[in-house]
């Protein structure tokens, strides 16, 4: 029985790692300054070994064209960069392809750089898969950063809330501080007040 | 008065449960090729099965989108501190009084989850005909009602003088 189900999963697995193509990640969008360095990342899922012929390839199309151009092309272990394109000399190949790692650094950013960056990244024998873009998007200020508002919000609102607390268990303690201090005449003029009152009391009873 | 405590502390968990799912499952807004929302993107590009998980874009409105993520944290938040308050009263409480203040830390993340979800329903989506809310919208829902239900019922609740 155990036997059967081995076996049957090595032929499910067998038969899995043909029918899945090779799945490359990058982010959906960055964002950098004027003049800064950006990495853009490429990475890939695939159910082979790393095989030592992997290929990455990054293609740019700037936005508003039609068609793009290759800027970048690892094969064989060496690293090919553009030198006659618009990234020449701004292009470096930071990434670790025995660690499925495809990254290129783009340095000095100008906003004629804004376009799509597209990663093509290919496994043997795992080739069937489609490439993945990112956008790259160049400002002159940063923009908010993602979760700034967020962690604001939440910091904002347990604050009151907090200080809701303080206040309250404040005001406690505060008015039972002056309310015994109040006590001290009140009972003064109560215990004279209900002495008057038991001896009305107790004149009707007689 | 055992199964009464272990029926309430059940309740209370399935809410916290709800609102937990509903927040972390990217699964509020769907179309026939991506389940999105507030966190991610899950897309299937080509219809070969193969999904991709991306950041939400731009196109979204930032600061609405941040508000929604808060309000739902937060609403997480007091709902799991409102079950801490709620076991603490119970050994604190005098007899024959009432859960007050768990009941108001309860109201208090029904009225953030309410927030979280009337932002994204107003803000999100509104134009986009071929697609339908997912089963973490729908959740959140449940999680607003069981909050309020769980909430007045504490309030309403007195402890028993055994």
């Amino acid at each position: 029985m155990l036997s059967v189900l081995a076996l049957t999963s090595v032929v499910l697995l067998g038969i899995a790692s043909q029918i899945t193509a090779i799945v490359v990640y990058t982010s959906w969008e960055r964002h950098a300054l004027v003049g800064s360095d950006v990495r853009l990342s490429c990475s890939f899922f695939s159910w082979q070994w790393t095989s030592p012929d992997v290929t990455f390839s990054w293609h740019y199309r700037p936005d508003g064209a039609k068609e793009g151009i290759a800027i970048f092309h690892y094969v064989g272990g060496a690293a090919y960069v553009d030198n006659k394109g618009p990234f020449r000399d701004r292009l470096e190949f930071v990434g670790n392809p025995s660690r499925r790692d495809g990254s290129i650094l783009i340095k000095n950013l100008d906003f004629s750089d804004n376009g799509t960056f597209t990663c093509d990244a290919k496994n043997p024998p795992d080739i069937a898969g489609r490439p993945s873009s990112v956008r790259l998007l160049v400002f002159e200020k940063v923009p908010v950063q993602a979760g700034v508002i967020t962690g604001a919000i939440i910091g904002v609102v347990l604050g009151l809330l907090i200080l809701i607390v303080a206040i309250y268990y404040l005001m406690r303690f505060l008015v039972a501080r002056r309310v015994f201090s109040l006590s001290m005449s009140k009972h003064g003029k109560k215990g004279k007040g209900k002495e008057g009152s038991q001896q009305k009391q107790a004149g009707p009873l007689k | 008065m055992f199964k009464a405590l272990a029926g309430i502390c059940l309740l209370h968990l399935t809410t916290i449960f709800f609102l937990f799912w509903a927040i972390i499952d990217d699964a509020w807004w769907f179309t026939e090729n991506l389940y999105t929302d507030l966190w991610g993107r899950w897309v299937m590009e080509n219809n070969d099965n193969v999904w991709v998980y991306m950041d939400i874009p731009t196109s979204y409105r930032k600061d609405y989108l941040q508000a929604v993520q808060a309000f739902a944290v937060l609403s997480c938040l007091f709902a799991v501190f409102s079950l801490c308050v709620f076991i603490f009263q119970l050994f604190t409480l005098g007899k024959e009084k009432r859960f007050t203040i768990s009941g108001v830390v309860q109201l208090i993340s029904c009225f953030c989850i309410m927030v979280a979800l009337s932002v994204y329903t107003d803000h999100f989506h509104r134009d986009e005909k071929n697609g339908w809310y997912g089963w973490s919208y729908i959740m959140a829902w449940f999680g607003w009602l069981l909050t309020l239900f769980t909430g007045i019922m504490y309030i309403i609740l007195r402890k028993r003088a055994d």
